[in-house]
C-alpha cells in the first residue's frame, strides 16, 4: 500500500481528535537546520467543517487491542483496513509536509499495537528521527497512550513539544462503561507525572540560567538538553455521550487547569461512530452546547472567572440562549453599570461585549482621550452588546431598555443580524411562526438535558431578586472579589471530581 | 500657517486671493520612500495637500492642483529621524507596515499620523498609543489589517518542489491584498533556511527569492517570469501534493459540515494558489449533515 491510501486511513481514524493546536513554544530557527515554532502558532489550512488543519494528525496505526465504544479502531471492528507507518516513512512524510508550508508538525496519536510500550518505543522512534537525524526544528504533539511506563513518557516528553493523554469522559463511571480497558489510574496517572516533570524541568532550567558567579571553564558547556514538554499538555473529552452535566465538565476542567496546569481542556460533540446499546443512539450532534462550553473555558483562561460564577449545582446546564458571560453579568447587574474610562481591568474584562483585546484597547487609549460612543465603536468593541453595561463619562449608554434582567436578557438574546447571520442551521428565529414547526423540532441540535431552560430562567430569577435583596451597596470590587472566592480548603481534587 | 479649512467662511471670500483656495493634492511613486518625501515637500512648502496618493491611484478633486513629488532618499530619510525622534521606534513601525496596504487611504492615513506626531501629540506617552484619535485610529486599523495579511501568507504559501539541470528550487505563487511580501519574508527564511525559495506575488508583481544566503526583493512580471529558465517539479511533488489533498478531505468530518465558517477562516481569493483546492473542487462538497 503507498503511503498516501495509508495516509487517508490513519488520518481518517485520528480527524476525531479534537485538538490541533500548534501554539505555545517559541523555538526561532536555526542555520542549517529545518523549521521554527511560534508562541501563538498557524493554521495552514481549513477543512469542510470550518476546523482548522495545523499539524499533520495521524495515528502511527490503526491496530487497537482496546474495545471502547465510542471510537472506530476498536478491536471488535470488523469493518476497516488494520495497517501501520513505520517511522521512517512518518518522518518522510512530516518532512515533505513541512517544506511545502503545508503543516505546522506533527500530531502523533495512535491505537494500541501489541501493548502500550511497545506502541510507544515506535512513536519515541519516530521523534527520534525528525529531531535527530532531521534536526526538525518545527512543532511536535505526541499522546501518550494510556498504561505507558514512565521513562517511554519521558523520552517522549523530551523530544515533543506538547503532550496529552485523553481523559476521554468526563467521569469514572462513564469511563469503566464506555471504555472498560481503560481506567483513571491509568489516565490521571501518566497527566500528573507530565504535569510534575514539566514543573521539574522549568526549576532546574531556571536554576541553571541563574548564575551568580562567571568562572573561566575549561571545558565549554555541554550542549543544553532538550525542554521536557515546553508547550505543556492538554486533554479532550467527549460531550453528549453520557449524562455529566455541564457543572461537572467544567468543574472537572477547572481542576485539570488548577492542579495540573494544564494548558487546554477539549470539547468534543459526542458523534456517532459505533451502533453500540451503550451509547445514545440519537443523530443530533450537541454543537451548540459544545459551543458553550468552550466559551466557559474561555472564562476561565483569560477572563479571570472562577468556575462558581459561571455555574453551580442549582443550575447544572450553561443557559443556550446566551453565551455564560452574559449570563453572569444578568445574574450580577447590581455590579453594572461601570465607567468605561475608569473602571479596572478586570472588570473592564467581564462587560458582554468586551473581550480580552477590547479591554486592553480600552486601557491604553483611555489614558490620553476621554472615551464616548464614537470612541468605543472606533476601538471595536461590540458596541451594541457592552452600551446596556456601561457609563462614558458618567452617561448611561444603554438608553431606550429597562435596566432589569428581562429586559436585556431579550436584547441579549435576539439573533445578530436578525438571524441572518452564522451557521445555517439556525436561520430561523426562534418563536417565529413556521409553516413547518414539527420539521424545524424535529431537527434541532439542541441538547435533549437542558431542556428545563425555562425553569433555569426563574430561578435565576429568584436568585437575582434574593441578591437585590441582601446585597444593597455590593457595587465595589472587593466585594465581587469576595463571594467569587473559594477558599481553597472547598477545592476538590481532580481525583474526586472525576469520580463524582 | 491657516489653512483654508479652519478660516472662517467670510474670510475666505473677502480675501480673494486665488491661492487661499489652493487645494492640493501629492502624488508619489507608490514608495514609502516616495511617500516620505511628499511628506517632506508638505513641510517645506508650508503647504497643507488635501490627498497624498501613488500617481497611479490619485483621483484629481474639482479644481484641484496636482504636485509630482519626485522621491528623495536623503529627504525620506529626514522624516524617518524625525518621527523616530518624536514618536519612537513604534510609530515608525506602524508607518512602514502601513505603508505596505493597497488601500486608497494610505497615503492620507499616514501623512495626517505623521503631522499629529511631529506637530499636535502633547504628553509623555507615545502619539501611535492614542489609538482613539481621528488622525492615529485609521493608521491603526490600517496596521491591522496589513498584520492579518501577513499572517494569511503565512498560513496559506504552498511551495511546489521544482528539480532539473543542477537547479534546486522550491516555487511558490501568492495574490495578497496588500504588498506583504518583504514583511513575510524573514519569516520564511528563518524557517526554510535549508532550501532556496522564490515567493512571487502576483497582485503587485514581485518575488521574494531566498537563495540559501539572504533574500532580495525583484520586481517582475508575468511574463518575465515565464521566460525564466525554472525547472520542471520534481518527481515526487505530484505525489505530495496529492497526499496532502486526500489528507485534507479525509479530515474533514461531514455531520459538522460548515463550509461558512471554512470561508470565513480562508477567503475564496485565496482558493486558486493553494494546493488542497485545486482540481475538482465540487468533489470536496461532501454530503450534507443529516439535519
Amino acid at each position: 500500500m503507498d503511503v498516501a491510501a495509508k495516509l487517508e486511513i490513519l488520518a481518517d481514524a485520528a480527524k476525531y481528535d479534537v485538538a490541533c493546536t500548534s501554539s505555545g513554544v517559541n523555538r526561532a530557527g536555526k542555520q542549517g537546520s529545518l523549521g521554527s515554532s511560534s508562541v501563538a502558532g498557524c493554521c495552514h489550512s481549513f477543512t469542510a467543517d470550518g476546523r482548522c488543519v495545523t499539524l499533520l494528525k495521524v495515528l502511527m496505526t490503526n491496530v487497537c487491542a482496546y474495545d471502547c465504544a465510542y471510537c472506530a479502531c476498536r478491536t471488535s471492528n470488523p469493518d476497516i483496513t488494520r495497517i501501520a507507518f513505520t517511522p521512517q516513512e512518518l518522518a518522510d512524510l512530516t518532512i515533505a509536509f513541512y517544506r511545502r508550508n503545508y503543516i505546522e508538525g506533527l500530531f502523533l496519536s495512535s491505537g494500541v499495537l501489541k501493548s502500550p510500550d511497545y506502541t510507544s518505543e515506535l512513536m519515541v522512534r519516530t521523534l527520534s528521527i525528525l529531531r535527530n537525524d532531521y534536526g526538525f526544528r518545527g512543532y511536535i504533539h505526541a499522546k501518550a497512550v494510556p498504561g505507558t511506563s514512565p521513562e517511554l513518557i519521558d523520552a517522549l516528553g523530551h523530544l515533543a513539544d506538547r503532550m496529552s493523554v485523553n481523559l476521554e469522559l468526563p467521569s469514572q463511571k462513564s469511563l469503566s462503561l464506555l471504555a472498560p480497558d481503560k481506567s483513571r489510574q491509568n489516565i490521571l496517572a501518566p497527566m500528573r507525572r507530565i504535569s510534575d516533570s514539566i514543573a521539574e524541568d522549568a526549576e532546574s532550567r531556571a536554576l541553571v540560567r541563574r548564575r551568580a558567579t562567571t568562572y573561566l571553564s575549561a571545558a565549554p558547556p555541554r550542549r543544553a538538553e532538550r525542554a521536557f514538554v515546553p508547550a505543556g499538555q492538554s486533554t479532550q473529552m467527549i460531550i453528549g455521550a453520557t449524562p455529566e452535566s455541564d457543572h461537572q465538565i467544567l468543574s472537572l476542567s477547572a481542576a485539570l487547569y488548577r492542579q495540573l496546569s494544564l494548558k487546554r481542556v477539549f470539547f468534543s460533540a459526542y458523534l456517532p461512530v459505533n451502533a453500540d446499546p451503550r451509547l445514545p443512539s440519537t443523530d443530533a450532534i450537541q454543537l451548540d452546547r459544545e459551543h458553550r462550553l468552550y466559551q466557559a473555558d474561555w472564562l476561565l483562561r483569560f477572563y479571570e472567572f472562577d468556575v462558581n460564577e459561571i455555574i453551580d449545582d442549582a443550575h447544572p446546564f450553561l443557559a443556550t440562549d446566551i453565551d455564560p458571560k452574559a449570563n453572569w453579568a444578568l445574574n450580577n447587574l447590581d455590579l453594572f453599570p461601570i465607567e468605561v474610562n475608569a473602571a479596572p481591568y478586570e472588570m473592564l474584562l467581564r462587560v458582554p461585549g468586551i473581550g480580552v483585546r477590547g479591554a486592553q484597547l480600552i486601557v491604553r487609549a483611555r489614558r490620553q482621550t476621554t472615551l464616548r460612543e464614537q470612541e468605543l465603536r472606533k476601538l471595536g468593541i461590540a458596541y451594541k452588546r457592552a452600551r446596556y453595561f456601561i457609563t462614558c463619562a458618567g452617561a448611561y449608554m444603554g438608553t431606550g431598555v429597562d435596566f432589569s434582567r428581562d429586559a436585556l436578557h431579550a436584547r441579549l438574546a435576539s439573533p445578530i443580524n436578525g438571524g441572518r447571520h452564522g451557521r445555517r442551521a439556525e436561520r430561523a428565529i426562534p418563536g417565529q411562526m413556521s409553516l413547518f414547526e414539527t420539521a424545524a423540532n424535529g431537527s434541532s441540535v439542541l441538547p435533549p438535558a437542558p431542556s428545563a431552560n425555562g425553569a433555569l430562567l426563574e430561578s435565576a430569577a429568584d436568585v437575582e431578586q434574593d441578591d437585590a435583596s441582601s446585597a444593597v451597596g455590593a457595587r465595589n470590587g472587593k466585594e465581587r472579589r469576595q463571594k467569587s472566592a473559594t477558599p481553597r480548603s472547598a477545592r476538590s481534587s481532580v481525583e474526586e471530581v472525576f469520580a463524582a | 500657517m491657516r489653512t483654508p479649512r479652519n478660516m472662517p467662511v467670510a474670510a475666505q471670500v473677502l480675501s480673494g486671493a486665488p491661492e487661499v483656495f489652493d487645494e492640493v493634492g501629492y502624488a508619489y511613486d507608490g514608495s514609502l520612500e516616495g511617500l516620505l518625501s511628499a511628506i517632506f515637500e508638505s513641510y517645506a512648502r508650508h503647504e497643507h495637500p488635501t490627498d497624498i496618493a501613488p500617481s497611479d491611484q490619485l483621483q484629481p478633486r474639482l479644481g484641484q492642483r496636482i504636485a509630482y513629488i519626485e522621491t528623495d532618499l536623503g529627504k525620506a530619510e529626514r522624516v524617518r529621524k524625525g518621527l523616530t525622534k518624536k514618536g519612537g521606534r513604534t510609530a515608525w513601525d506602524a508607518v512602514k507596515r502601513g505603508s505596505c496596504s493597497s488601500d486608497a487611504r494610505t497615503g492620507n492615513a499616514i501623512y495626517r499620523f505623521v503631522r499629529y506626531a511631529m506637530d499636535e501629540h502633547v504628553g509623555r506617552a507615545r502619539p501611535y498609543s492614542n489609538i482613539a484619535h481621528p488622525s492615529v485610529g485609521p493608521l491603526f486599523r490600517l496596521v491591522r489589517s496589513v498584520d492579518q495579511e501577513c499572517e494569511h501568507m503565512r498560513q496559506f504559501i504552498r511551495f511546489e518542489h521544482l528539480r532539473g539541470d543542477g537547479i534546486e528550487v522550491w516555487f511558490a505563487r501568492c495574490n495578497p491584498r496588500d504588498a506583504v511580501i518583504p514583511l513575510v519574508m524573514p519569516h520564511f527564511v528563518e524557517r526554510f533556511n535549508v532550501q532556496p525559495f522564490i515567493i512571487y506575488d502576483e497582485n503587485h508583481a514581485t518575488c521574494g527569492v531566498y537563495d540559501g544566503n539572504g533574500w532580495q526583493l525583484i520586481a517582475i512580471d508575468d511574463a518575465s517570469l515565464s521566460e525564466l529558465p525554472l525547472p520542471d517539479a520534481a518527481a515526487e511533488e505530484g505525489l505530495m501534493q496529492d497526499a496532502w489533498r486526500r489528507f485534507y478531505r479525509c479530515v474533514s468530518i461531514d455531520a459538522r459540515y460548515n463550509p461558512e465558517l471554512r470561508r470565513h477562516f480562508m477567503a475564496k481569493r485565496f482558493w486558486r494558489n493553494l494546493t488542497e483546492m485545486q482540481d475538482e473542487t465540487p468533489a470536496l462538497r461532501t454530503q450534507g449533515p443529516h439535519r
